[in-house]
């Protein structure tokens, strides 16, 4: 009897830790330029062996069949769900699968009657508000997150969190943006050239800070 | 023999518990750094508690542990953080028989669980990866020695009380397989053979998991190359390192002589460590190298970790039971 408790134990975290595309089942998160850069690598050593594919029939064909893997995965996971859920063995092992090519960098900034002002940025020893905060492993994944699409709307929520912090913090101010900077990680030969990398702002919010002093204060 | 009967009897050998009480001195310890750590760091209430209690994320009725209590509340993430937290270090304390040890640490992983896995934006597979050791003690039964309970009950801290020996191999499984699977999901162009191996180096130029700036990598990008291949390569080939563990066992035939005499088990034990401190020392990805110290501890024999800790009490044979099968 305990023998095969102890099999089936091992067979229930292998079946959930073998290798799945879970999180990554999204065609907006597949639309991201390190995503894009990793399938095209792929199409290019597929092409080099004599399996020449256009790039749409590719990503929609490992699409489908990722979809179809997908499904058959979670027949089989469905009888241990309650195993995983109830008894901490849940796996996932997707740790560092692929560099970021393309990471973003968190960055806040206020206006006030001198106009915005920079208080926060991602590993910055200057702009520090609620660094404390920020560089907690905890939060760094979360941060982490909420730069892919389809963590839009508690990225929302995360922003109205940091303006309410911000009306508090920052009396003068009238109004918070959150937004990341995305650009390539330079390659080493780019790093030891000095070559600047140019970079974009994504996901800016600007959101008032005047109404939410008033909310506190009918709060209050 | 059939694989059954071999199976079965593999899973009877017995040996002195210092090895699994090192794994659970190091699991307890986890769960009290993760808690604290939140607390220290003031983000306790901005990640568990919703937006109505001065967080960021509304958490709707909250995992089953907050349903079976009526719904989320901010009073319960208080409950079941002040459960995790206590559990830690009754765990790291090794309070308890076998049975009151047992219900402490599974109530410790319900309460870590609840804490954690509530909100999942705001953590990572370090969680699982205590949660997974916390289940593992809680079938080991972890009080035997380097335990108040052996203080209590022999006068001394240590004792050479056989335990089965399955739940060390359990950890050792569960090890391999965190490896392996994370291995096999490195498909990266910058990961796999054949490609530029500059996986690490843009890893560490990830402001995300950055302690410091590191782009100082550019000029030694060869060395990062290395490494690159060395990891994805330890880790492909991480059911090896459980064959030559097996081997280290016993075993005559020709693989377990070869495993054993390339200290293969040795080996995987040593760049999983040096990995495991370069990870710590450039990077904040948490206490996922500190739990997975925990695993490391499992790979080594009792009676070795009795050596080095020069533990009274003498060694205790922990070969395999009369008739188990080893590798080769």
């Amino acid at each position: 009897m305990r023998a095969a408790l102890i099999a089936l134990h091992c067979v229930a975290i292998m079946a959930l830790a073998f290798p799945a595309p879970s999180g990554g089942m999204s065609r907006k998160t597949w639309a991201d330029p390190t995503v894009q850069a990793e399938l095209e690598g792929w199409r290019e050593r597929l092409g080099g062996v004599g399996l020449a594919l256009d790039k749409d029939a590719f990503q929609d064909g490992l699409f489908d069949l990722a979809s179809g893997y997908m499904k058959v995965r979670a027949a089989i996971l469905a009888p241990m769900r309650p195993y995983h859920l109830y008894f901490g063995t849940w796996q996932s092992w997707r740790m560092f699968i692929a560099p970021h090519m393309y990471p973003s960098r968190l960055h806040v900034d206020v206006h006030d009657a001198d106009g915005w002002r920079e208080v926060y940025a991602a590993r910055s020893d200057e702009a520090t508000w609620l660094r404390p905060l920020f560089d907690h492993d905890r939060m760094r994944a979360a941060v982490f997150r909420y730069a892919w699409p389809n963590f839009t709307g508690t990225y929302r929520a995360f922003c109205a969190f940091l303006a309410r912090r911000a009306a508090v913090d920052f009396p003068e101010a009238d109004q918070i943006r959150v937004r990341f900077r995305k650009g390539r990680t330079p390659t080493p030969e780019e790093v030891r050239a000095g070559v600047e990398v140019p970079s974009t702002w994504s996901n800016a919010r600007i959101l008032d800070l005047a109404p939410l002093r008033a909310a506190d204060g009918e709060g209050a | 023999m059939t694989v059954w009967q071999r199976w079965v009897a593999f899973l009877s050998a017995t040996e002195d518990g210092t090895s699994l009480a090192i794994v659970r001195l190091v699991v307890g310890s986890c769960v009290l750094r993760t808690m604290l750590s939140v607390w220290w760091a003031g983000i306790y209430t901005v990640i568990w508690y919703d937006t109505a209690h001065g967080g960021y994320r509304s958490f709707g009725d909250g995992p089953w542990q907050y349903e079976l209590l009526g719904g989320y509340a901010p009073w319960q993430v208080d409950l079941y953080f002040g459960v995790a937290l206590v559990g830690g270090a009754l765990v790291t304390l090794g309070v308890g028989g076998p049975v009151v040890a047992r219900l402490l640490t599974f109530a410790t992983l319900q309460g870590f669980q609840a804490v954690c896995d509530l909100n999942d934006h705001a953590g990572g597979s370090y969680d699982e990866l205590v949660a997974n050791c916390l289940w593992l003690l809680v079938l080991a039964g972890p009080s035997r020695t380097l335990s108040v309970h052996t203080w209590w009950t022999t006068g001394r801290w240590s004792s050479t009380e056989t335990v089965m020996f399955w739940p060390r191999f359990l950890f050792v499984f569960q090890a391999v397989v965190m490896y392996a699977t994370t291995g096999w999901q490195k498909l990266s162009v910058h990961w796999v053979p054949g490609g530029d191996l500059a996986a690490l180096y843009y890893i560490q130029q990830q402001p995300t998991w950055q302690l410091r700036d590191m782009s100082w990598l550019a000029w030694v990008f060869p060395l990062t190359q290395l490494a690159t291949a060395v990891s994805w390569w330890w880790e492909v080939t991480a059911p090896v390192w459980l064959l030559a563990f097996l081997a280290s066992r016993g075993g005559d035939g020709w693989l377990a002589r070869t495993l054993r005499r390339w200290r293969v088990n040795t080996v995987y034990l040593v760049v999983g460590l040096v990995f495991h401190v370069l990870v710590a020392a450039t990077m904040e990805v948490g206490p996922f190298s500190w739990a997975s110290l925990a695993l490391y501890a499992a790979f080594v024999d009792p009676r070795t970790w009795r050596r080095w800790l020069r533990l009274d009490g003498g060694p205790v044979d922990s070969r395999p039971a009369e008739g188990v099968p080893t590798v080769g």
